[in-house]
């Protein structure tokens, strides 16, 4: 559990280089060294005058089951997402009029789609649900460019 | 249900979701990786042909007088407020699709000239207006989640 700051909200007061004993508030990028930042410590978050930093946890924790018949509408929904953002981006694609709006329109289904997928079991990457779909990836055929080296580093990390 | 097979488009959502979640995580390395799995899904999911935005139109009344109402029903049974949540935001913005799709047809181009296009990155709502909006008025996010087209 360590300390980061939005850097938009940030007014440069600058209390929390007085609070940090270890010196990870005080970087060249604005970020916290999260190799220096002591775990759960929080006095930066504390110091802070304008609400600019906050804990980003290690551990989240396991979500209540969603009923099937939830999830069923919500993938089928995602589907119809799916299938709108593809007929968007080959609008978009065509380079004719309105090519704008229809790359606003690709863009809006995948919002739409994600917010399905998180509402359908996939809202945390440390999920059973999420590691599941990893496994089962990891386990299937597929063609030479898959990558399953990326798959494989998930599922040993997460 | 755990063992269901999901299109390359659906597979290619899970994993740009769960790169948007890492980042919020802060965890640069996870989140690279799940890019890296949707970006192939996305090369491997089928494209489409279409031509018109009238192409769009049967799957969003289809949305309007099916898909949501089937997740409203499940959720309330359930008490799945999550699901309630992504049902009515969902549904404002796609009726907006809607509109703004009938609003293309009758005025064409003459519809974005003196506008610029925004899309809320929290809900999908578009804004089709000169400067970005304050505040979007389906999820309430601010107007720095808002990106530019």
């Amino acid at each position: 559990m360590h300390a980061a700051r939005n850097v938009a909200l940030c007014t440069k007061d600058c209390l929390c280089l007085f609070i940090c004993p270890t010196g990870a508030t005080d970087t060249e990028t604005g970020q916290i060294d999260f190799a220096k930042c002591l775990d759960g410590c929080r006095l930066c978050v504390d110091a802070c005058p304008s609400h600019a930093l906050y804990l980003v946890f290690d551990r989240y924790p396991r979500k209540p089951a969603k009923e099937d018949k939830v999830v069923e509408a919500l993938e089928s929904l995602l589907d119809s997402k799916v299938a709108q953002e593809a007929l968007a981006e080959a609008l978009a694609r065509s380079g004719s009029a309105g090519a704008k709006l229809a790359k606003a329109l690709a863009m809006s289904n995948r919002i739409l789609a994600e917010d399905c997928a998180r509402e359908a079991r996939y809202m945390l990457p440390q999920s059973e649900q999420s590691k599941a779909l990893l496994r089962q990836l990891a386990g299937q055929p597929h063609t030479g460019d898959f990558p399953a080296e990326a798959v494989g580093k998930l599922l040993a990390s997460l | 249900m755990d063992e269901r097979t999901y299109s390359s488009g659906a597979l290619s959502v899970i994993c740009s979701n769960l790169t948007k979640a890492c980042e919020k995580q802060m965890r640069p390395a996870e989140a690279e990786q799940f890019r890296t799995i949707g970006t192939y899904f996305a090369t491997q999911a089928t494209k489409s042909e279409a031509k018109a935005f009238a192409d769009l139109n049967g799957l969003i009344a289809q949305d309007l007088e099916q898909g949501y109402p089937q997740v409203a029903s499940a959720a309330e049974v359930a008490g799945d407020r999550g699901a309630l949540r992504c049902m009515t935001w969902g549904k404002k913005v796609t009726s907006i699709h809607k509109s703004v799709l009938a609003r293309y047809e009758k005025q064409g181009d003459a519809l974005l000239a003196g506008n610029n296009l925004f899309v809320c990155e929290a809900c999908g709502f578009i804004a089709i207006a000169p400067t970005v909006p304050e505040l979007c008025p389906i999820c309430k996010a601010p107007a720095s989640r808002f990106v530019k087209i």
